[in-house]
């Protein structure tokens, strides 16, 4: 048996949930979680937490240094740190409109990094 | 020197500004103007590049200048005239602006009437007073997140970050994706004073040490910062002695807390409340000078931008109608009085007629609480947060049942189930 600690981000109480694993990786039971729709939460924060990456890419011939950029969707925790660097070695050139795709299928992840906002010269 | 008579005028052009001016294009003010000092529409949010913007506006998630795009599209759209590059630098009670632009100098303008969307501002080293040296490498986390964001510059690599608000914990994620070392979130207060997500998604999904109890003592260092030392407090807010530690750092952000930017409304004699730091409002977000009104975060510092968009669309729309004779300049009404657990009301004043949405903070978390609106409302509440604000709606049906010649009503957050 193990145990996961996760803080659900539902609503203000913010419910410390304790997750107990069994030997063979199997979710065991749940405590700490004051409503169904936490548990649910929490549940899909230990299978497969997944976040939205927000960053920027740096330009080229344009008098903005930086882009802004963010995956479509939300991609796994553990591929934020790899994507910055995937961001980091990229460059862009004007024109670019917002909700284009700077880098597609970023890491496999089948999402699309896009920028939030426009670039002009 | 031009003259220029406008309908509505509004000051600022960040998520409360477009949402007054495009809601009082909408409501049928004709000349309706948007003042901006900077080169483009939209304030702060462009370099807020995070997202979790929209979720309650849009029911979706978008980052800050997504959000501000939505606005930009529309204002442009709506014929509101945006006036970038232009400063307001005073206001006088009868609602003549003078402002300042690069291309057309100084400008005097006399609204019918003005919608005031400053929005706040950062405190900074001064209000803390923290000794020390006065080495580079100290910021306020907002000043940071203009130089990553928005400059291309990385204030440093081994930073410390003293408060616990948003601002100060998304810097704290920001950095750290960017290959900086975040030593630890600097907390005086025994709880976070941001939102919970923030607190998961920016400081547990990074490792990063969140010190309650805690605040920054010293900072060591002369041409840069070199250390900070922090040492933990009581429940008075007293450092207990021996308890310091030096933490080794070339960077300091403070993220200590935002206040409403009201130089303008101070110079119209706007009455500000000194809870919260901005204009004393009513329910239709008019300050206590008639003809000017206000909404967002110059009203009171939001922790969600929807919030911001919906409050200055009540300022913009009562903006419009008092051109049109719709409204009274100033309606007699019902004061609203912070009660047990909480810090203030917003509006201060309602006129007790008509449905009207309520924000509230309270002093202290909670949990297991009931809000008392009078004798007319009560609403169970599992838990509240003076990070996260409370939004209350009163319908007519429940405003009917105010007492004839009501003049005052004490908002309660009470302990439920407590003996």
């Amino acid at each position: 048996m193990s145990q996961v600690n996760i803080i659900c981000v539902g609503c203000p109480l913010g419910c410390a949930a304790t997750l107990a694993i069994g030997d063979d990786g199997k979710l065991a039971a749940i405590t700490g979680c004051k409503c169904k729709a936490g548990q649910k939460y929490v549940v899909k924060e230990y299978k497969n937490p997944v976040r939205v990456l927000t960053g920027t890419i740096v330009t080229q011939d344009s008098a903005r240094p930086l882009l802004p950029v963010r995956t479509a969707a939300p991609i796994p925790k553990a591929k934020l740190l790899p994507g910055m660097k995937v961001l980091a070695k990229t460059r862009i050139k004007p024109p670019v409109m917002i909700g284009d795709v700077i880098i597609s299928n970023l890491l496999g992840t089948r999402v699309s990094v896009v920028a939030t906002s426009d670039l002009l010269a | 020197m031009s003259l220029k008579n406008v309908d509505v005028a509004v000051i600022g052009s960040g998520p409360a500004g477009m949402a007054a001016a495009i809601k009082a294009k909408e409501t049928g003010a004709e000349n309706v103007v948007i003042m901006e000092r900077a080169e483009q529409l939209g304030g702060l949010l462009h370099q807020c590049i995070h997202n979790g913007f929209g979720l309650l506006y849009f029911k979706e998630d978008l980052t800050g200048p997504e959000y501000a795009h939505r606005f930009i599209e529309k204002l442009m759209d709506s014929g509101v005239k945006p006036l970038l590059e232009t400063m307001a630098i005073g206001i006088s009670p009868d609602r003549e602006i003078i402002a300042v632009s690069s291309r057309e100098g100084y400008i005097t303008f006399r609204p019918k009437s003005i919608v005031l969307a400053m929005g706040c501002r950062e405190r900074t080293r001064g209000a803390l007073n923290i000794p020390g040296t006065r080495p580079a490498g100290i910021f306020t986390a907002g000043t940071a997140q203009r130089l990553v964001n928005i400059d291309g510059f990385i204030p440093g690599k081994k930073v410390v970050i003293l408060g616990s608000g948003d601002i100060g914990m998304i810097m704290a994620r920001r950095l750290t994706l960017e290959g900086a070392k975040v030593e630890g979130v600097v907390e005086i207060l025994p709880y976070v004073g941001g939102l919970i997500r923030n607190q998961v998604q920016c400081l547990h999904d990074f490792n990063i040490p969140l010190l309650l109890e805690c605040t920054v003592t010293q900072i060591h260092g002369e041409e840069r910062v070199e250390a900070v030392t922090i040492a933990m407090v009581d429940t008075k807010r007293k450092l207990i002695a021996g308890t310091e530690k030096q933490i080794e750092c070339d960077t300091l952000l403070l993220s200590v807390g935002l206040i409403p930017e009201n130089e303008l409304s101070q110079m119209a004699g706007v009455k500000l409340d000194p809870i919260t730091g901005g204009p004393i409002v009513n329910e239709i977000r008019q300050t206590s000078v008639p003809g000017i009104f206000a909404g967002g975060n110059v009203v009171h510092v939001h922790d969600l931008v929807d919030n911001v968009s919906w409050e200055s669309e009540i300022a913009g729309q009562s903006a419009a109608e008092l051109i049109h004779g719709r409204r009274k300049s100033w309606e007699r009404g019902i004061t609203l009085k912070p009660g047990r657990n909480i810090k203030y009301i917003v509006p201060h004043t309602i006129s007790g007629k008509r449905e009207v949405t309520l924000y509230m903070r309270v002093n202290e978390p909670e949990e297991d609480v009931r809000l008392k609106v009078g004798t007319i409302v009560t609403k169970a509440l599992r838990a509240v947060k003076p990070a996260e604000m409370l939004k209350l709606e009163l319908s007519s049906a429940q405003l009917s049942k105010l007492g004839e010649g009501t003049t005052e009503i004490v908002i309660d957050c009470e302990k439920r189930g407590g003996r």
